[in-house]
């Protein structure tokens, strides 16, 4: 039999594949192949593990069947017809047969329609493999309607299906359809034209993410697909995660950034830096660049689905002008380039001139394993100092020791998508944490119960079985008498497994304690799993490695409790002075703090005046690893080669960057010839701690709680301050080490996710502010003046704010000229705080820049804030 | 199981009444209030012979019924004075609806417009299918023909329209009074596979179109493990010409509601949907009323009629989409979601509406099943052909004489159905579309097949749900299908790439005939594609869609070959290939032509034959109209089509 199905040289064998301790085998017949398959699969699985290749458009392996395409039409002995390989379920004894005379006829007619209405010549022209290498042809075909013009040249499947079956001589017209291509949406652009109307990103948008953002719409041969009723994606609650992107077969949708890369020169594994789940990414390169970034098909974490951030922001954040690639040094008035011999030099002779006690190092926990372990033991070993600080630390009331005990705990984020019963408390994940969204969703498909506990309206709420709306800043005490009724069988109790998310916003509020002990208690219960999140990429890292204040490697607590007398970041802000601040990835600050020399060693310059600036690696430019918060080791694999010098500057790894300032402090146990030399290291002294990357989650043992933790938070939650509007200040979450994502990634800068303070559109016209008009928050002694934006979300008397940790040399949105008037924000406490919220700018009594008219500027003036 | 106290007295209740009605002390007038009653104009008469009845002062009944079947004879007007039959009147307006109350009420029997008489209770045509009461005998001075005996009824076997514009559609005592809801109470009685068991004996086989036999979906269903399971009566016709199911609802609400009780029961669903079109507003209006009236008789909700059964139904408004007729489409348009087709298996009777199994019945199956367990499976399965047993309801159409909705036993012939129910063709038959646009063009061959599932399937064409479109020599055959084609391309949902596409394809080929653009390789190509979009579309309508232009070309090649050989359009509909012209002979040079000419095409003389300037000619048919009707010679301005002289 001449077949013109290909073997496929690699056919990925998937975990529904896998023989199942229970699952029946279905043993058939495909073009004379014996196959066994799991019953239940669809006679195109069969085939492609038999090896057989029976072209298809519209079917995704992730996807339900649709039938939309009709190319997979097979013959099957006994059933009428063609019925279509995508949709039949196996049976036993079947015999299929993919390629008949019949068949091939068919499918290149089906073929020849769909080549109809989309811009095709190249695949018909007789000169195609002549101008695949000079481009004789183009301005014959029209730059519309060629290949050769199309982003997904190369990389389409509608190339691959009609080299597979043969367009054949072309008997219709062609028709362009002429739509507009549609370049506004903010991460990819779609080409109507182009598309072929398969429905994989209709179905991956509502099968798999659960967000049901696109449609069909129109009918007959007007039919289109975007967001129903001709909303924006955004307006459409679209998570912009990408996935209808990477689902699509022609070029129909496309990454703003990659579209015009071409086929990528190579894909490697690695692991997404943005956050603490620790997603598997494909990063493609192409010519010593990071081009894009998908998915990658991991079953423990992310399933080949991603957020905002690790589907579109890799590649900005890493390649943005604004990139400080080289060292600069402050040689009296002048800020300017210096060699690494001649910057280490000098950082170094700072560090070594100061007092230990007055040196302050702030390292972000977004930094891999090396840098984390380098940067504590230079700190601790090499200069003998205490004073290793990070904004993560400051996040849990309890401080590092309630967060050794969350890890704890049994956390596995899979687990989620099994659970028969899901809480959910403080967590929207339309742009953060999609991922767990993800699982939750595929929970709830799978039969599971929803609860969740929010002050905001959230895309999870929307699907809950029951949504508990609490009052701002009462999350944490809310979810913890859920628990509790949970544990002593009130709630829940026909569920055998629980899964717990939690959102970071719940562990800034009053009553956070009191929740990591319920939750100890309840997950001594067979079958509950915890996902406490967080922002930073290696918070757990930092946790085992030490890169804490008062914090040792293991985690173990330090020997002195003389930490009082170490500088810290609290410290810092009480005022005390250090001789040399050292700012790792970290920019908690809108105006340079108090110090005689301030080192910043990051991917971009803070928006401050510095001494010495270091510049590091970015995530894909080094390699390391990261723990995520189940505890695996993962793998960050360097994609952009690309040569020192002028234009590509010399950034390097954090961890080369410290050995290189021991060598020059004569600290050779410190030096470090590569990223393994110091997993060797950490080794040496941790060895519980994986060597090298190792995927297995692992439980952590927990700290001793300090004595004087519990009386850290208010008694019974109550919310500290006096006024009508409750302030919740939020970690931020578009961060990256010291710089802010959205000045770097110009998309999520369009979404202006995290500028200005968000409240409750009915408070805003109560308050009589204006849209973009400013409001002053009423804090002790330091007045916050910015944009006021509405947001449906947030409940009423509520004032979201994101607090600054990272204000990084990028553009920051959220200002306000002058920009003074954001310093409180680099003072709010962690905690929601009772505030008086004014419209208008109430510190500028004669201002012109005022929003407000005169008549409500009077009443403001005189009537009294109630 | 005996009914409970209520409905049975409610019953003979309903039955005293409706003797009442017959034999009423004063006089009672019916007026046709179906859509095509309204649309003729029903409802002025309707107003008029209230006021008239008010000035006059006569105290006298007005009954709305729905449509007994000859659609082109509406508004029909029915009187019946004491101690008379009740007389029909066609073509009613309000000047002659006052004209003939006149005469009625001083004693005389006007013949103007006069059908014939109608025994209450006696529908035309009846043959004693259905109970109830017998006609009245007309009085001995009555020179009146039986309504029952209008050669458009007489041929018929009203099962299904049993109740049609004879009751009240609104009064569920009119239903009571001629048997209504009895087989409900039979089947209450008996167990629900008992009744699965009589509808196989009956040989029902569904009426959407494609007559699977209805008793294997329900068995189907019924055999699917399930805690709840779902009847959705399908209520969306869309064909066009198409009008069986509408005037079913509207004229029988009960008919269709107690058939979806029973169907409910067969298969131990609780609860029940009618998807029906929104452009149906009067059959919406008239299940609604007839629901709330079922359940204030305690006829739907908690344990029905003091049985173990209880069964709920929800009327469900389609926003007008075609293809949700099509089952998948349906269920997904029923739970909210865009209507589009899914491909199969699972079956709906598997898995259907909310992923439970379901059944979706035809308006017609299940307006059937009362008759079938009142009547016996076998009294109804003795009419029909050995594979379609019983009758079928057909919209009737075209360019027939009598137009109208009709029923007629299985197995009678075409030519029965078109000439004397129809009345005949006045200008020559062509063919007649079966099917709507998933059937075919059937040509003069057929005349004599019996209609039936497979005789219509063989013959290339399709039962459908039952429009019968009669063409004659002036209309051409290429323009038809090219009618259906663009109707079926633009009413795709746009899901599967044959019908989105290769029906539009189907459209081009067909146009560029249609203007004289083709050549004779494109009529291959035709049915190549065709032939492709009916094999590998996904659901029935994009499989079904070629079928106009596949029994076309079958029987009607040399049209096609004439349209892109000759340019010749013999129906002289074809646009560009038509040109008009002045026959000199026959112009009497009367100057209307050249008012309504909106190019001044057309020029001469008063009294003097014209002249016709095809360069300026746009064929807008204007002079042509006002020749015909309005000239003084008429006839003196011709379509002619084709390369030669003409005819």
């Amino acid at each position: 039999m001449a077949t013109e199905a290909k073997r496929s040289a690699e056919t990925p064998i998937r975990a529904e594949d896998l023989p199942r301790a229970n699952a029946a085998v279905v043993r058939l017949q495909i073009d004379h192949h014996a196959v066994e398959v799991p019953e239940a699969s669809t006679v195109l699985r069969a085939a492609e593990l038999a090896g057989v290749s029976v072209p298809s458009l519209c079917s995704h392996p992730e996807l339900s069947p649709f039938g939309g395409c009709r190319l997979c039409g097979v013959e099957i002995a006994g059933v009428r017809g063609y019925p279509l390989a995508c949709s039949t379920p196996v049976a036993e004894g079947m015999q299929v047969t993919t390629d008949t005379v019949a068949l091939r006829e068919t499918r290149r007619e089906i073929l020849q329609l769909i080549l109809s209405q989309h811009p095709a010549s190249c695949l018909v022209c007789g000169e195609e493999e002549d101008c695949r290498r000079t481009l004789t042809t183009i301005r014959k075909a029209g730059v519309a309607t060629g290949c050769r013009s199309c982003t997904n040249d190369g990389d389409c499947e509608l190339q691959r299906v009609a080299e597979q079956v043969g367009v054949g001589e072309f008997g219709y017209p062609v028709t362009y359809r002429g739509l507009e291509p549609e370049h506004d949406e903010p991460f990819y652009d779609r080409d109507y034209n182009l598309c072929i109307l398969c429905g994989r990103c209709v179905r991956m948008c509502a099968e798999v993410r659960g967000a049901s953002v696109l449609a069909f719409k129109y009918r007959g041969p007007r039919t289109l697909i975007g967001p129903a009723f001709g909303t924006s994606h955004e307006q459409a609650g679209c998570e912009f995660c990408g996935a209808c992107v990477s689902v699509c077969p022609t070029g129909a949708l496309a990454d703003k950034v990659s579209k015009w890369d071409g086929r990528p020169d190579g894909v490697e594994l690695s692991t997404c830096p943005f956050c603490s789940l620790g997603c598997q990414v494909e990063l493609a390169h192409k010519d010593g660049r990071l081009s894009a970034a998908r998915g990658a098909h991991d079953a423990e974490i992310n399933d080949g689905q991603l957020c905002v951030r690790g589907r579109f922001c890799l590649p900005e954040a890493t390649q943005h002008p604004s990139r400080a690639r080289r060292p600069m040094l402050r040689k009296g008035r002048y800020f300017r380039v210096a060699s690494w011999d001649e910057a280490l030099g000098e950082v170094s002779a700072r560090l070594a001139a100061a007092a230990p006690r007055d040196i302050l190092m702030l390292v972000s926990s977004d930094l891999t394993n090396e840098g984390l372990y380098a940067a504590q033991r230079l700190v601790r070993s090499g200069l003998g100092s205490e004073g290793i600080d990070s904004t993560a630390g400051e996040d849990l009331p309890g401080g590092p020791a309630a967060w050794s005990r969350l890890f704890a705990l049994p956390v596995s984020i899979r687990a989620v998508a099994e659970a028969e019963a899901v809480v959910v408390a403080g967590l929207d994940t339309r742009y953060s944490f999609s991922v767990a969204g993800v699982q939750v969703r595929r929970a709830l498909r799978r039969g599971a119960r929803l609860v969740t506990i929010d002050a905001r309206d959230s895309s999870l709420a929307r699907v809950a079985d029951s949504a508990m709306t609490v009052r701002p800043g009462e999350e944490a005490q809310a979810l913890c008498r859920l628990l509790h009724a949970v544990r002593i069988g009130d709630e829940l109790d026909d569920a055998r497994t629980l899964a717990v998310v939690i959102g970071p916003r719940v562990f800034d509020c009053p009553g956070a304690d009191q929740l990591v002990s319920e939750l100890g208690a309840l997950s001594a219960r067979e079958g509950v799993t915890v996902l406490p999140l967080a922002h930073s990429a290696n918070l757990r890292g930092a946790l085992e490695l030490g890169a804490l204040r008062a914090v040792l490697p293991g985690p173990r607590p330090t020997v002195q409790p003389g930490g009082r007398r170490a500088l810290s970041l609290a410290a810092l802000r009480e005022g005390r002075r250090p001789a040399v601040l050292y700012l790792v990835g970290e920019t908690p600050f809108t105006e340079r703090p108090d110090c005689d020399y301030l080192i910043a060693q990051d991917l971009y310059q803070p928006p401050f005046a510095v001494d010495a600036f270091l510049p590091a690696a970015s995530f894909a430019e080094a390699s390391g690893t990261l723990t995520n918060l189940e505890g695996r080791v993962q793998e960050q694999r360097r994609v952009e080669d690309l040569p020192p010098g002028a234009v590509h500057g010399d950034a390097r790894p954090d961890w080369k960057i410290f050995s290189g300032l021991a060598a020059r402090l004569g600290l050779p146990d410190l030096e470090y010839a590569d990223d393994a030399a110091v997993r060797a290291a950490i080794r040496a002294e941790l060895p519980g701690f994986p060597a090298e990357h190792d995927r297995a989650p692992r439980r952590m043992a927990p700290l001793p709680l300090p004595a004087r933790a519990a009386a850290r938070s208010p008694a019974d939650g109550a919310t500290r301050g006096r006024g009508r509007f409750v302030l919740i200040p939020e970690r931020a979450g578009f961060r990256h080490r010291g710089s802010d994502l959205s000045g770097a990634v110009e998309g999520l800068g369009e979404l202006r996710l995290e500028d200005g303070l968000r409240m409750c559109p009915d408070d805003l016209q109560r308050l009589g502010v204006a849209a973009g008009g400013a409001v002053t928050v009423r804090l002790d002694g330091h007045d916050l003046v910015t944009v006021a934006r509405p947001d449906a979300d947030c409940p009423r008397g509520s004032v979201y704010a994101t607090r600054v940790e990272a204000w990084g040399g990028l553009t920051a949105p959220m200002s306000l000229d002058p920009p003074a008037r954001l310093a409180a924000l680099s003072r709010l406490p962690a905690q929601p705080l009772r505030v008086r919220v004014t419209a208008g700018d109430r510190t500028q009594r004669s201002g012109s820049a005022d929003c407000r008219t005169p008549a409500r500027a009077r009443k403001e003036e005189h009537g009294p804030d109630r | 199981m005996p009914a409970p106290p209520t409905l049975e007295r409610r019953r003979s209740l309903a039955e005293r009444r409706w003797r009442a009605l017959a034999a009423s002390p004063r006089p009672v007038v019916y007026v046709g209030m179906g859509s095509c009653g309204l649309a003729a104009g029903a409802g002025e008469v309707h107003e008029r012979v209230q006021a008239y009845l008010r000035e006059r002062e006569v105290d006298a009944l007005v009954v709305s019924v729905g449509c007994i079947g000859p659609c082109y004879l509406e508004p029909l007007l029915d009187v019946q004075l004491p101690g008379r039959p009740r007389l029909s009147y066609s073509n009613m307006t309000a000047e002659l609806a006052d004209a003939t109350l006149d005469a009625l009420l001083a004693g005389e029997v006007p013949k103007r417009h006069l059908l014939g008489y109608l025994g209450n209770g006696a529908g035309g045509g009846d043959g004693g299918a259905t109970a109830g009461g017998e006609a009245a005998a007309p009085s001995a001075t009555l020179d009146a023909p039986r309504f029952a005996d209008h050669p458009m009824l007489a041929p018929q076997v009203r099962i299904v329209l049993r109740n049609c514009g004879i009751i009240d559609p609104e009064m569920i005592d009119h239903y009571l009074a001629r048997g209504g809801y009895r087989a409900l109470e039979h089947c209450l009685a008996t167990p629900p596979e008992d009744v699965i068991e009589t509808v196989k004996l009956a040989g029902l086989r569904g009426r959407g179109g494609a007559g699977y036999p209805t008793w294997q979906k329900w068995r189907f269903c019924r055999d699917t493990e399930a805690d709840q399971r779902y009847l959705i009566c399908n209520a969306d016709e869309g064909d066009p010409g198409a009008f069986m199911n509408r005037s079913l609802i509207e004229g029988d609400p009960h008919a269709v509601l107690e058939g979806m009780l029973i169907a409910g029961y067969a298969i131990g669903a609780s609860h029940g949907y009618v998807y029906i079109r929104a452009e149906y507003p009067l059959a919406i209006k008239r299940l609604r009323t007839a629901i709330a009236a079922m359940r204030k008789l305690g006829l739907l909700g908690e344990r029905i009629l003091g049985s173990d059964f209880s069964f709920d139904i929800t009327v469900k408004e389609g926003a007008g989409a075609f293809v949700c007729g099509e089952e998948t489409a349906l269920i997904a348009s029923l739970e909210g979601r865009r209507g589009m087709p899914r491909t199969r298996p699972p079956f709906p009777a598997v898995s259907g509406l909310w992923g439970e199994p379901t059944i979706i019945d035809n308006v017609e199956t299940l307006a059937t099943l009362a008759a079938i367990v009142n009547d016996g499976a076998e009294q109804y399965a003795s009419r029909g052909t050995e594979t379609s047993r019983g009758t079928k309801t057909f919209s009737l159409v075209g360019k027939v004489r009598r137009t109208g909705l009709i029923e007629v036993p299985f197995g009678t012939t075409l030519r029965r159905v078109i000439d004397d129910i129809g009345g005949g063709v006045a200008k020559d038959f062509k063919a007649v579309q079966t099917g709507g646009p998933s059937g075919g063009c059937l040509g003069e061959e057929f005349l004599d097949t019996p209609i039936d599932y497979e005789n219509l399937a063989a013959a290339g064409s399709i039962m459908g749900s039952g429009g019968l479109i009669v063409l004659d020599r002036d209309t051409c055959i290429v323009d038809t299908a090219r009618y259906f084609l663009s109707f079926t391309q633009d009413e795709s949902c746009g899901k599967c790439v044959p019908c989105r596409v290769g029906t539009g394809q189907l459209v081009g080929i067909l146009e560029a005939i249609c203007a004289g653009k083709a050549e004779l390789a494109d009529l291959d190509r035709l049915e190549r594609l065709a032939g492709v979009v009916k094999r590998s579309s996904l659901c029935g309508l994009g499989q079904t869609a070629p079928n106009p232009v596949l029994s076309a070309l079958k029987y009607f090649r040399d049209e096609f070959v004439e349209h892109i050989v000759d340019h010749r359009c013999r129906a002289a509909v074809c646009r560009d290939l038509v040109e008009y012209r002045i026959v000199p002979g026959k112009c009497t040079g009367c100057q209307r032509c050249v008012q309504v000419c909106p190019t001044g095409a057309i020029t001469g003389p008063r009294a003097e034959a014209h002249n016709l300037d095809p360069e300026k000619c746009i064929k807008c048919r204007s002079c042509y109209e006002i020749c015909r009707f309005d000239a003084i010679a008429g006839d003196a301005i011709v379509i002619h089509s084709g390369a030669g002289n003409g005819d």
